[in-house]
C-alpha cells in the first residue's frame, strides 16, 4: 500500500502542473491585465476628461514605446506565455510566488495576512458540524421514520437546498438590518483594540455568528445524513444482529460496535482539515464584508492582479491534492480493511 | 391491441414509488406548472394588453407585431402604452371599447417612474406592482418571473449538455478502459481541480457573455461529474452475468451498451437530475449576484439579489428574491430526495 500512496503522490505533480498551466494560460490570453491598466492609468493621468476611444491609439500617446516595452518586461507580459509560465514556475519552486501588481507587496505576504480569519472560521465550522451532525445522526438513526426524524429532516434540508450565499443574504436582511440583532458584517468592530481580552473574544464570536450559520447551513446535511444512513446500515448488518441474539444490550450494540464503524466515512474527510488556513468563501465573504482568503481571490480577480491569483492557486491546489491522499491515508489507518491499489481502484 | 406503450415492470414500480412519496410528487407536479406557465410567461405578466377590441375588431397584441398608438386613436406613433389605452377607454363608457390586462400590466424592462417618487418603490396593490419595483423602477414580480425562466431554461439545456457528454464519454470510458480511460481520468483530475467559478469569472470578465457563451463555458467546466459518474456505473455493469450472457450469445458493442447498459444505468442519471438542475440555478444566480453572468438589462435572480444586499433599506428587493428562490429550491430538492428514494431504494432493517 505505500507503493499506492507513494505514485499518488507523484501524480500530484503532473496534475498541479496540469492546473496552473491551464489558468496561467487563460490570464495571458485574456485582454484586460496590467499593461492594459498601467495605460489607462498613465491616460486618466494625462487627460482629466478620459474619453474612451481607441485605447491602444490613444494610450500611445501617453506612454511611449519604450515605457511600454519596460511595462511588459516588468509584468513579465514581453515573452510568449509558455516561456513566462516556465519563469513563473521556476521561481515557484524556489518558494517565491512574485509580487503583487496591485499592492506591490510580495504575495506571500498579502495571502499570509489573510490565515487567522480562514483559520478561525475554518475550525469553527468543523468543530460545529462535528460537534452537532454526529449526535444528531445517531438520534436520527435510531429514531428513524419518528416524528423527530422526520422533523430534523426537514430543517436539515431547508439548509441543504439553498446555497450558502443564499441563506447569508436572508440572515442579513432579517437579523442584522431589519432587527439590529447582529452586526452588518466585517470581522471585528472599529473599537477592537481598546476591548479587554473577554470582550474581544465576544466581539469576534458576535460577529461570527451570521457567516457562520451561512456557512454551516450546507454542511449540516451533508454530514447529518452520512453518519445516519451509515449507522443504519451497520444497525441491520448481521454482527449487530449477532450481538443482540446472543443478549447484548441495544445500547451496547450500538454504542460499541455500529457506531465505531459507522464513523468511518466521517474520516473521508480528515485529510481535508489542512485545507482549514485557505478556507472561506467568496461569496459568504463578500456578502458580510470579511476580510478573508474568499474576498482576496475575488478582489485579485476583478483588479486583475495575476499574480496574487496565481499564488492563491498554488497554495488552494496543492493543498487539495495533498488533502485528498491524506483522506485516504486516514480511512486505510481508521479502518484495516481498506486496502489502496490492490485491486485497481 | 394496447393503446399505451407498455412500460418496462421495473420502471413502473419506480414511478409508483415516486408517486407515493407525496412531498416529491406535489413538489414535481407544482414545479412543473411553474415551468409551464413561465413559458407562456407573456400571458400573465406584460405591458400588452390581452385582447383589445376598438371599435369593433379585436387585437391580440401579445405576440402580435408592434402597434402603434394610432391604431387605437392615439395620437402617436411610438407602441401603444396599454395601461393608459385601458384608463382612456375606460374614461369613456359610452364607447363599447375594452382592454383586458394581464395580472401584472408590466414587462421586465420598462421602467416605471411614477412623479415625484424614486424608485425602488414599495409594493403596491392600486399601482399592480405586486412585489414593488427595482432600483431603477422596473418590475420586481416581472424581473422575477421573467429571471425564473431564464434561470430554469439555462439550467436545463446546462443538463442535457453536461449528460450527454458525460453519458457518451463515461460509457465509452468504462467500456473500453485501457489508455483511453486513463487518458480521460487524468484530464478529468486536473479539469476537476481547475478552480471553476474563477476560471469562468475570468473569461467573463473578458467577452461579457451572453446566453449562449456562459452557456458554452459552463459546460467546459461542468461535463466532469456525470462522465465519472458514467464511468464508474459502466465498469461495474460491463463485468454483470447478464452482459457476458449477451455477448456469449454474438451481441454487437452496440447492442450491449444501447440494450444492457446504459438502460441499467439509467437510475444513477436519473438520480442526479434534479440536483443538476439546483446546482446550474444556483451557480447563474451566484454568478449574475457578482456582475459576471448574463448582461443587463437581462431579468435575473442574482441581479435583484445585488441590487437588494446593496438597498437593505428597501425589504421588498431581498425579500421576493429570496422567498423564490427558497420555494424553487427547496421544491427542486424534494423531488431530488423522492426520486432518489425511488429509483434508488435502501430498504433498512431497524429494531424497535
Amino acid at each position: 500500500m505505500t507503493s499506492y500512496f507513494i505514485r499518488r503522490l507523484l501524480l500530484v505533480i503532473p496534475t498541479f502542473l496540469g492546473i496552473t498551466v491551464l489558468v496561467f494560460a487563460v490570464t495571458r490570453v485574456v485582454p484586460g491585465g496590467p499593461i492594459e491598466r498601467a495605460m489607462n492609468e498613465a491616460l486618466l493621468a494625462q487627460t482629466d476628461s478620459a474619453v474612451m476611444i481607441d485605447m491602444n491609439s490613444v494610450a500611445g500617446a501617453a506612454l511611449s514605446e519604450d515605457q511600454l516595452a519596460e511595462l511588459r518586461a516588468y509584468y513579465g507580459f514581453d515573452k510568449p506565455w509558455h516561456e513566462s509560465y516556465v519563469i513563473w514556475l521556476g521561481r515557484v519552486m524556489q518558494l517565491d510566488l512574485g509580487m503583487s501588481t496591485r499592492y506591490t507587496e510580495p504575495v506571500w505576504d498579502i495571502i499570509k495576512n489573510r490565515f487567522p480569519i480562514s483559520i478561525f472560521y475554518g475550525i469553527m465550522t468543523l468543530i460545529l458540524t462535528y460537534a452537532v451532525c454526529i449526535p444528531l445522526g445517531i438520534a436520527k438513526a435510531l429514531r428513524h421514520n419518528s416524528v423527530f426524524d422526520n422533523a430534523t429532516s426537514a430543517v436539515v434540508f431547508f439548509g441543504y437546498a439553498l446555497p450558502g450565499y443564499v441563506v447569508a443574504i436572508g440572515l442579513l436582511t432579517a437579523l442584522a438590518s431589519a432587527w439590529e440583532w447582529f452586526p452588518l458584517g466585517g470581522f471585528v468592530s472599529d473599537n477592537f483594540d481598546q476591548l479587554s481580552t473577554a470582550d474581544q473574544a465576544i466581539d469576534i464570536l458576535y460577529h461570527a455568528t451570521l457567516p457562520l450559520i451561512a456557512y454551516l447551513a450546507g454542511s449540516f446535511a451533508v454530514m447529518t445524513f452520512m453518519v445516519k444512513n451509515s449507522l443504519m446500515d451497520n444497525l441491520s448488518s448481521d454482527y449487530v444482529r449477532t450481538a443482540i441474539a446472543k443478549g447484548m444490550s441495544f445500547k451496547r450494540a450500538v454504542f460499541r460496535h455500529a457506531l465505531r464503524n459507522s464513523l468511518i466515512p466521517v474520516a473521508t474527510s480528515f485529510g481535508q482539515l489542512i485545507s482549514v488556513i485557505i478556507s472561506g468563501s467568496f461569496l459568504i465573504e463578500k456578502i458580510f464584508n470579511i476580510d478573508g482568503f474568499g474576498l482576496l481571490g475575488f478582489e485579485s480577480l476583478v483588479e486583475r492582479d495575476y499574480p496574487v491569483v496565481m499564488g492563491i492557486l498554488v497554495i488552494s491546489s496543492l493543498l487539495f491534492l495533498v488533502g485528498n491522499i491524506l483522506s485516504d491515508i486516514c480511512v486505510a489507518i481508521v479502518d484495516p480493511r481498506v486496502k489502496f491499489g490492490e485491486n485497481g481502484s | 391491441m394496447k393503446l399505451r406503450p407498455q412500460l418496462n415492470p421495473l420502471t413502473q414500480r419506480q414511478l409508483a414509488r415516486f408517486r407515493s412519496l407525496k412531498r416529491g410528487y406535489w413538489s414535481a407536479v407544482i414545479l412543473l406548472i411553474t415551468i409551464v406557465l413561465s413559458i407562456g410567461a407573456e400571458l400573465l405578466v406584460n405591458s400588452r394588453a390581452l385582447i383589445v377590441s376598438y371599435e369593433g375588431n379585436w387585437f391580440f397584441p401579445t405576440y402580435d407585431k408592434y402597434l402603434p398608438g394610432s391604431t387605437f386613436g392615439l395620437g402617436y406613433e411610438y407602441e401603444t402604452n396599454f395601461r393608459e389605452l385601458k384608463v382612456f377607454f375606460e374614461r369613456q363608457p359610452s364607447n363599447s371599447n375594452w382592454v383586458i390586462m394581464p395580472l401584472v400590466p408590466y414587462n421586465a424592462f420598462e421602467v416605471d417612474l411614477p412623479a415625484g417618487r424614486y424608485p425602488p418603490n414599495a409594493p403596491s396593490l392600486s399601482e399592480k406592482h405586486y412585489l414593488g419595483t427595482d432600483t431603477t423602477g422596473r418590475d420586481v414580480l416581472a424581473r422575477l418571473v421573467y429571471g425564473f425562466r431564464i434561470a430554469i431554461s439555462f439550467s436545463l439545456i446546462l443538463l442535457i449538455c453536461n449528460y450527454t457528454i458525460g453519458v457518451a464519454l463515461g460509457c465509452a470510458m468504462g467500456f473500453w478502459g485501457g489508455a483511453f480511460d486513463l487518458f480521460f481520468q487524468r484530464i478529468i483530475e486536473v479539469w476537476s481541480n481547475v478552480p471553476f467559478l474563477y476560471v469562468i469569472m475570468i473569461i467573463a470578465s473578458v467577452i461579457i457573455p451572453n446566453f449562449w457563451t456562459l452557456m458554452i463555458v459552463m459546460v467546459i467546466f461542468g461535463w466532469m461529474s456525470m462522465t465519472w459518474y458514467m464511468r464508474t456505473s459502466t465498469y461495474k455493469e460491463k463485468t454483470r452475468a447478464y452482459v457476458l450472457a449477451a455477448r456469449a450469445l454474438g451481441a454487437s458493442n452496440a447492442r450491449v451498451i444501447f440494450s444492457h447498459i446504459l438502460p441499467n444505468s439509467i437510475s444513477i442519471i436519473v438520480t442526479f437530475v434534479p440536483f443538476a438542475i439546483a446546482g446550474g440555478i444556483t451557480s447563474l444566480t451566484a454568478l449574475d449576484y457578482l456582475g459576471f453572468g448574463l448582461p443587463p438589462p437581462t431579468p435575473s435572480w442574482g441581479e435583484l439579489l445585488s441590487q437588494g444586499t446593496s438597498q437593505l433599506e428597501s425589504p421588498w428587493l431581498v425579500t421576493s428574491v429570496v422567498g423564490a428562490m427558497v420555494a424553487i429550491l427547496l421544491m427542486v430538492t424534494y423531488v431530488g430526495e423522492a426520486v432518489r428514494e425511488a429509483f434508488d431504494p435502501k430498504k433498512f432493517a431497524y429494531y424497535e
